[in-house]
């Protein structure tokens, strides 16, 4: 049977208009200005109303939905915290989209932040001891090597190869921009996840005959490939 | 030069507050002038611990806020002398508590010839544990033989590695020891229990001791007295030891094995 809809998540871009002036007048007469500079571009565009200010008229968003329409926009939504504007929005029939910001801050910083500087030879990035628990290692655009282990909870991700001279029993991936000739060497791999270019493996799904002993894991046509006699 | 202790673990109840009272009242027993600071505000327990209670007027937060001074919030032990408690304070949260308050509480302490200033740290890894540890030039991580705990006092030790003002100012790092507590090495030989090897092989971290499970240490906690006080248990023999170490004493670690049940032990049961 044919599928007749699929409801499915999307990003897409969509304009914004942020306002910074709750007088209905002042921000018509602003909006008139712009779309007589370039009528034809803004027909049919959906917009997205980003109010930086309160808006004390209960009746300005109304209004302001009635002038885009009457400048052939869409109006489509609202992005706000405040619960007045939400109530606006609401009579209006907008969409509300929460105020997220732009970019959630990590936790915790990598203990050992792979240097940026672009110049010169890149060298591997060298962990002195183990990582742990909790502890993330990013070696962007280049190796990646721990003296000590990985320990269980802590993820090590590198652009290039990884080298681990301890255990690994956390996570490791190897060539995460998605170089699949990207390896990862380990004296001995017992880890919750490998992962090379984005095909990965959990622990219940290695077999527990590749958990003893120096491992290279490598990727051979998008399988991950555990080779204990890669030294030989 | 006084030396600021931070005894940690990340996981709750796996021994902190007795190891941390039992540390002081045995530093002090050695003739030095210890401070101990209750940093688990909210949930006090220290003064417990340390049976005083009742003698608590003012607490740490009191004099973080500047409502108290130090010398009235020192509360003096009556047992060991050079011994000191500063307690928590029950009705406030750990938002009490700011890295600037903190820092001069400690440099107040230094500053009355303290020689170790032992912060007893919450559990967990937010504001409360993060503070306690933020001054410390040593670290004692407290672990129990069982996995989730090891997990946390990893956990912990990667914290002390970052978040540390050694850690921020580029300082020689803060130096860490292991105490592994509620040992039971039978329940080890029977595989209940990760053995004192496998955890230090996870953590790496140099061993400073192992201290036995054992009753006594609820009994001293009941009875508000710090089990190395109590000299005749294992368990205050392994924190004497602890301490010895601490100091730079070689000594062989003890406790570590199953006693063997003579006969006659297993006719009358003990």
């Amino acid at each position: 049977m044919s599928k007749i809809i699929d409801l499915k998540g999307s990003i897409l871009s969509l304009t914004v208009l942020k306002l910074y002036d709750d007088r209905f007048e002042v921000t018509r007469d602003a909006l008139e200005q712009k779309v007589a500079q370039a009528p034809d571009f803004f027909v049919g565009i959906p917009v997205v109303l980003e109010p930086q200010v309160a808006l004390a008229d209960a009746t300005f968003l109304a209004l302001l939905v009635e002038f885009l329409h009457q400048k052939r926009m869409i109006p489509i939504g609202v992005r706000t915290e405040d619960e007045q504007i939400k109530e606006q929005a609401e009579y209006a029939g907008l969409a509300i989209f929460p105020n997220t910001p732009d970019k959630p801050a990590r936790p915790e910083k990598p203990r050992a932040a792979s240097s940026e500087d672009e110049a010169g030879l890149k060298s591997a990035l060298m962990i002195a001891g183990s990582v742990r628990s909790g502890q993330q290692v990013y070696a962007k655009d280049r190796d990646v090597v721990v003296m000590g282990s990985v320990n269980p909870g802590a993820e090590v991700v590198a652009d290039g190869h990884v080298h681990v001279m301890g255990t690994v029993m956390g996570k490791v991936f190897a060539g995460s921009s998605g170089e699949t000739g990207a390896r990862i060497f380990a004296n001995r791999l017992n880890p919750e996840l490998v992962c090379i270019a984005g095909m990965y493996q959990l622990a219940e799904d290695i077999d527990d005959q590749f958990k003893n002993g120096f491992m290279e894991v490598r990727l051979e046509n998008d399988k991950l490939v555990f080779n204990p006699d890669c030294l030989n | 030069m006084s030396r600021v202790i931070v005894v940690t673990s990340g996981k709750g109840g796996v021994g902190k507050t007795t190891t941390s009272a039992s540390l002081a009242a045995g530093l002090a027993k050695k003739g030095y002038k210890v401070a101990v600071i209750d940093f688990d505000v909210g949930l006090r327990n220290l003064d417990l611990i340390m049976g005083c209670e009742r003698r608590v007027v003012y607490d740490f937060v009191n004099v973080v806020q500047g409502e108290a001074n130090l010398k009235q919030a020192l509360i003096r032990d009556k047992r060991v002398d050079n011994l000191y408690i500063l307690a928590a304070s029950q009705t406030r949260d750990k938002d009490a508590l700011t890295e600037e308050g903190v820092g001069k509480v400690i440099d107040d302490l230094k500053a009355d010839g303290f020689d170790f200033i032992v912060c007893d740290s919450p559990a967990g890894i937010e504001k409360g544990a993060q503070l306690a540890l933020y001054y410390a030039d040593e670290a004692i991580v407290v672990t129990n033989p069982e996995v989730s705990s090891v997990r946390d006092s990893d956990r912990i030790l990667g914290i002390l590695q970052a978040k540390s003002r050694r850690a921020e100012s580029g300082d020689a790092p803060i130096s860490e020891h292991l105490v592994l507590t509620r040992y039971n090495p039978e329940r080890v030989d029977s595989g209940d229990m990760l053995a004192v090897d496998d955890v230090v092989d996870l953590l790496k971290v140099p061993l400073l001791g192992v201290v036995p499970e054992s009753q006594q240490v609820l009994n001293a906690s009941n009875a508000g007295e710090p089990v190395i006080l109590d000299e005749e248990s294992d368990a205050a023999q392994a924190y004497m030891d602890v301490v010895d170490r601490f100091l730079g004493e070689e000594k062989e670690h003890r406790f570590l094995t199953a006693e063997k049940k003579g006969l006659f032990s297993k006719f009358f049961g003990k």
